[in-house]
């Protein structure tokens, strides 16, 4: 069988889209986010996949969280795809980084890089044993230097660092770990971000779905410390 | 661009039905179009050593073709799968078709089976912006599959004929649905010309998915291509820059090669590079590896004219494909050879 995989964000946008990607190609899904019901509307739209969809909302931030989602994935087998798709905007709308409030953004900062860097060191015996696949998900704006996107942008920029970092001290332990920018989507995120503005010549976050595709057909370790853009033209194994 | 100027028209009597060696024919024997700035000049394809210089460079696809059109059953009746491009063994892009000669789409629904023999196929999702192609999951190894069941794609102007009529003196890597066609017509007698004629030969790796239809987006530009795999070696990297350096022409055999090295070009010289590369090469991002392009003749209003006009820019390609229409060159993989070279080639 394919494995365990554990999806955060999944209740809408990006997540259910690697969610649903991910049940059809045979993989049992834990899937989390805040919403309960957005999250069991999920669950549900995916039952029929002949696979094993278990929702479990919570906010990855919270330990105890964390702790369930992950006895989920060893009672269901193994985790082999960690995909850390849950991510904090932070103050809408977007203040300037000179101005923001500094509570705020530690908020932010435990939702896009401390909770799946926690998410990670907790599930390492479990992938270990699979030789399994982390996915963090990134942003333009981790490289950008945009206005206004200084307190989003830096927390992907230091899960980019993280992601790098990870796959180096995890390579001995046969662990991968990549990192991918989804580029611009039509996506309540995307949406929170513009407020106001018309987004509709964003694609769908389905526009992703040939990277994953591609991605679950590669050697892990072969890719590991890639960061993708799941958009671009290029989707390159390093010699 | 608009999608008007890459129209033509082309009498259908001009498709090639089956390969010259069909007719007792050897491959070589089809006709050979040199396009300059200048001219259209008609040669025959034993010709293209004496038409290339000593020191120039030839790129090739290594790619072989797989039996990749699958009979299928379905709510539908009898229809056909081909598969296009491979994630996993078991997981594919794939196109579902009425028949051959019938393309879909068809009514198909999420999740729907189709059984090829005792194996199921799961169609998943459909592909962003090419609603034909599917994302599909099959119970048993495509391989096993196609070994079994496969026969080569084709379409309305061709029956299916055995395999090796689908595969070139190159063809090294089995990958590819489609036939990399271009170097269909190199046999080992033309091979030998070339190489006493010291013209450097090296290889690609690019698996082609099935063709692309006619562009449907009024702007060229937007078409949604799907990606392909590949590779560029070192070795071949490293020929194409001292090629260059040295100051000879490289000469891409085929559209495949031209994707494969435009991705794995930078400003600095061409790199070796694999990967998947959805790269989409038009007017508006330019040629800037290849000195010229040998190819077949290749539909109106497709992604493959969009790139011969960045190669050459769109007046010569049609007036060049009037030449060809004129003189009664065949199209299609088994049809006639057009060597286009670049505006600053020559």
């Amino acid at each position: 069988m394919k494995g365990v995989a554990l999806v955060t964000g999944a209740g809408r946008g990006l997540g259910r889209i690697i969610a649903s990607f991910l049940a059809g190609q045979g993989h049992d899904i834990v899937i989390t986010a805040r919403t309960s019901t957005e999250l069991h509307d999920v669950a549900q739209f995916l039952e029929g996949n002949d696979v094993r969809i278990v929702p479990i909302p919570g906010d990855i931030t919270d330990q105890v969280h964390r702790t369930r989602l992950l006895q989920q994935t060893r009672a269901m087998g193994s985790l082999s795809l960690l995909v850390n798709n849950a991510s904090d905007l932070g103050e809408i709308p977007r203040p300037e980084l000179a101005l923001a409030s500094l509570e705020r953004f530690r908020l932010t900062l435990e939702t896009n890089l401390v909770a799946p860097i926690a998410l990670i060191q907790e599930s390492l015996p479990q992938l270990e044993q699979t030789r399994g696949l982390v996915v963090n998900i990134s942003s333009d704006a981790s490289q950008g230097g945009y206005e206004r996107w200084g307190i989003y942008g830096s927390s992907k920029a230091a899960l980019d660092l993280a992601s790098k970092t990870l796959a180096a001290e995890l390579k001995p332990r046969h662990i991968s770990v990549v990192s991918v920018d989804p580029g611009d989507m039509r996506t309540r995120m995307h949406q929170d971000a513009f407020l106001g503005e018309d987004i509709s010549d964003r694609p769908l976050p389905e526009v992703t779905l040939p990277f994953w595709a591609w991605l679950v057909g590669q050697d892990p370790e072969r890719i590991t410390g890639m960061r993708y853009q799941a958009q671009g033209t290029l989707w390159e194994v390093p010699a | 661009m608009n999608r008007s100027e890459l129209l033509f028209d082309r009498p259908t009597d001009l498709f090639a039905s089956e390969p010259p060696e069909m007719r007792g024919h050897d491959r070589d024997d089809v006709r050979l179009m040199v396009s300059t700035p200048g001219s259209d000049a008609h040669y025959s394809f034993t010709e293209l050593p004496g038409l290339l210089e000593p020191g120039d460079l030839l790129v090739v696809n290594e790619s072989a073709t797989l039996p990749a059109s699958l009979p299928a059953a379905s709510r539908l009746g009898n229809i056909r799968l081909n598969l296009s491009t491979r994630f996993t063994d078991d997981l594919w892009l794939a196109e579902p078709r009425w028949s051959p000669s019938r393309p879909g789409p068809l009514p198909l629904k999420e999740r729907e089976i189709l059984q090829i023999g005792e194996a199921k196929a799961f169609l998943l999702q459909q592909y962003p912006g090419i609603p034909r192609l599917w994302f599909t999951r099959l119970d048993t190894p495509a391989s096993r599959l196609m070994a079994k069941y496969g026969e080569p794609i084709h379409y309305c102007y061709t029956p299916a004929y055995p395999m090796s009529n689908y595969q070139t003196i190159f063809s090294r890597f089995p990958g590819s649905v489609e036939m990399p066609s271009a170097a269909r017509p190199i046999t080992a007698h033309v091979l030998d010309m070339l190489r006493s004629r010291g013209i450097g030969i090296v290889g690609v790796i690019l698996h082609t998915g099935v063709s692309s239809l006619e562009i449907e987006d009024e702007t060229v530009e937007h078409q949604a291509l799907y990606p392909e795999v590949f590779r560029v070696p070192e070795a071949t990297a490293n020929a194409i820059n001292a090629t260059h350096a040295r100051g000879g022409r490289v000469i891409a055999v085929g559209t495949t090669v031209v994707r494969a090295l435009e991705t794995a070009w930078t400003p600095n010289g061409l790199r070796a590079c694999s990967g998947a590369t959805g790269l989409y090469i038009h007017p508006g991002n330019g040629v800037h590896v290849i000195d010229g392009l040998l190819t077949g003749l290749h539909d109106p209003v497709t992604s493959h004219l969009a790139m011969l006009s960045a190669v050459a820019g769109i007046d010569r390609v049609k007036k060049a494909y009037g030449e060809a229409i004129r003189n009664r060159y065949l199209w299609h993989e088994f049809g006639d050879s057009h060597l286009l070279w670049r505006q600053d080639a020559n």
